[in-house]
């Protein structure tokens, strides 16, 4: 708590205003008991819409790679990668020969904190993802999110950090305090990292 | 001036107290709403049918406006996934997806609430957690809620208390909660142009979603939520979020006008309400006016508030802001002159809580003074209009909106004969030289 002299308010340093929340742990750790309360189910479940018939002009792979980059950070990603995609990564890579990895900081791990505000790194992941694929698909290019490819590992791929001995991200800015968002596909020409 | 500011504090009558019949919520006296804005006189509550977006949605605008909100669709890409209306496609628009009514079940066991008050600290932490830049609780008053149907923008609700009048609705349901997400400050420098909108849409889409969440995890938690019943601006200018300017915005300390307040949530969680705030836009709305000079359609009153439904205020005129839309609809979405030539509006950096610390902690009567420094200032070294030229990614502010051109340092693609812009002068960037062409418009007010 901060430290508070009439008007003036020293930052103190001293415990985080969540560690003495009673409701804290309720937040982060109790799952939802009706799934229907949570944003990302709505997002997860909403129909995904059509490829804009005109396709915008496009600068290089690269200059595209770094507008596709710097819209997934407006949208508040953190790390963002891109990989070009072969067959051992489960999809052919002719119809989405890209795949485009946002990455964004989890305080608590989702997947051992099932609250909704445990949840809430995936819920900024699937604002993002949605947001992206839908831009790229009124960019005139296809773009569809793939909830079963291993993400952690493209994210890898996209040198956004390494994986550790459980298959998860490990980044240099943020160690494994990140989640890794669905993948997006696409078939906009970008430049691949890593 | 001395009469704006008393007489919010009406006693109210004594036949209430004395007789327990009597007291119906009628004779309860207006809310305290700050400075800013009060309520003085008989107040009929907001019918949302008869405001802007859904005249126009039934033709009672006329032709143009119909065909700009219902048949256009924006040229540019971004704008297309976050502004309403614009899209090519609804389900390519996240808050068609998010605005639903939420089909969620009340969760039977119910987080018992002890202290209302560590509750509201927890509320305003989660709000702040998924993303809200400002929280506020407001005390639910009857005056606040909408006459008539449910309304939410760009989406809809539905609840079993539909029915059930204003007065009853604030007794079972006596707080609002509102979260508010800032736009971006660079962007919105951009303002009158695709980068402005984005920074004005985005950050809607995302308050959208932090709202939605939100309630989500307030029926998590056993409580019930109501959407779509309260005015955005009573409940941001009751909860302390801000104080209702010139501009009709409500102007925040931190971020100034450039803040989102989405509809708001009503509910029966067990809060503490916060209190209107007085930051001095009061003292510097009645001196600056830099809103009202610079709004291309002369919609914001040079003159004194006016009492309109019994809410003495500011009043825009909203039909010649709004008839503006379909003439720019090439270039931009959104205008924002009045929110970003706001002083207030500026990055949320110390000397920018410096000059409104100032400005709060200064004694009423010295503020005008205050304000005139301020003023100059603001116009000395921000500028009377717009004067920054703002790249972000393909878009450049320099570059005539609706014109194509390459502006990317290095980039070497062929553009098929079309010419990189070279022939934008100076660093101020295009900055369509609107008010001059709007004569139509003006209907000066004094």
């Amino acid at each position: 708590m901060a430290l508070r002299l009439g008007p003036l308010k020293i930052p103190w340093p001293g415990k985080k205003s969540r560690d003495n929340d009673p409701y804290w742990d309720f937040f982060i750790n109790t799952p939802a008991a009706d799934l229907a309360n949570t944003v990302g189910e709505m997002i997860r479940n909403a129909p995904q819409g059509n490829v804009f018939p005109t396709r915008a002009e496009l600068h290089t792979p690269e200059i595209t790679s770094s507008h596709v980059k710097g819209m997934a950070e407006y949208f508040g990603a953190e790390l963002v990668g891109i990989v070009k995609l072969n067959s051992n990564d489960g999809q052919d890579g002719d119809a989405y020969p890209y795949a485009v990895i946002c990455a964004v900081r989890a305080d608590y791990d989702p997947k051992t904190s099932p609250g909704i505000g445990g949840q809430v790194p995936v819920q900024n992941g699937l604002f993002i993802t949605f947001v992206l694929s839908a831009w790229l698909r009124e960019l005139g290019f296809r773009a569809t999110i793939a909830r079963d490819l291993n993400a952690d590992k493209l994210a890898a791929a996209a040198a956004l950090g390494t994986l550790d001995g459980n298959g998860r991200l490990v980044t240099a800015k943020y160690g494994t305090q990140v989640h890794v968002a669905d993948v997006i596909l696409t078939d906009l020409p970008l430049a691949a990292d890593g | 001036m001395a009469m704006t500011l008393k007489q919010e504090s009406k006693p109210p009558d004594a036949s209430d107290s004395s007789n327990g019949r009597h007291a119906t919520v009628e004779a309860e006296p207006p809310p305290y709403l700050g400075r800013s804005v009060r309520i003085v006189g008989p107040h009929v509550n907001v019918d949302m049918n008869q405001s802007p977006h859904p005249k126009n949605q039934r033709g009672e605008l006329g032709k143009a406006l119909f065909n700009w909100y219902r048949n256009t669709i924006s040229k540019d890409p971004l704008t297309r996934v976050s502004a309403p209306n614009h899209f090519a496609d609804r389900r390519n628009f996240l808050t068609t997806v998010v605005n639903r009514p939420s089909k969620g079940k009340v969760n039977p066991q119910r987080v018992s609430v002890e202290d209302p008050a560590a509750m509201t600290r927890h509320i305003k932490a989660v709000a702040q957690y998924m993303g809200a830049d400002v929280v506020g609780i407001a005390k639910a008053h009857p005056s606040f809620l909408y006459a008539g149907s449910r309304y939410v923008q760009d989406g809809t609700a539905e609840d079993a208390y539909q029915q059930e009048a204003p007065e009853k609705l604030v007794k079972k349901f006596p707080y609002i909660i509102q979260a508010a997400t800032a736009w971006d400050y660079n962007k919105l420098q951009a303002h009158r142009h695709h980068i402005g909108d984005s920074a004005y849409h985005v950050s809607q889409m995302k308050g959208v979603l932090v709202l939605k969440a939100l309630e989500g995890y307030i029926k998590e938690m056993g409580y019930t939520v109501l959407r779509g019943v309260v005015t955005p601006q009573a409940a941001g200018v009751a909860g302390g979020i801000g104080e209702l300017g010139r501009n009709g915005l409500v102007i925040n300390k931190n971020f100034g006008a450039r803040v989102h307040m989405p509809d708001p949530i009503l509910t029966d969680l067990p809060l503490v309400a916060d209190e209107p705030v007085d930051n001095g836009v009061e003292d510097f709305c009645k001196i600056c006016r830099k809103c009202a000079n610079t709004c291309p359609t002369n919609s914001i009153p040079f003159g004194d508030k006016v009492v309109f439904n019994g809410i003495e205020k500011y009043k825009i005129n909203w039909l010649t802001c709004y008839k503006l839309r379909p003439y720019v609809h090439e270039h931009w979405g959104s205008c924002l002159t009045c929110a970003a030539v706001c002083p207030f509006t500026k990055p949320n950096v110390w000397w920018h809580s410096l000059a409104v610390w100032a400005l709060r902690t200064c004694p009423i009567p010295a503020r005008p003074a205050l304000v005139h420094a301020l003023k100059w200032i603001d116009d000395r070294f921000w500028g009377v209009a717009r004067t920054s030229r703002v790249r972000w990614l393909g878009y450049d502010s320099g570059v005539k909106p609706g014109d194509q051109a390459c502006t990317v340092a290095g980039c070497t693609a062929s553009h098929e004969g079309k010419v990189p812009s070279g022939d934008v002068v100076g660093n101020l960037g295009y900055y369509a030289p609107l008010k001059e062409n709007t004569n139509r418009f003006v209907k000066r007010d004094v």
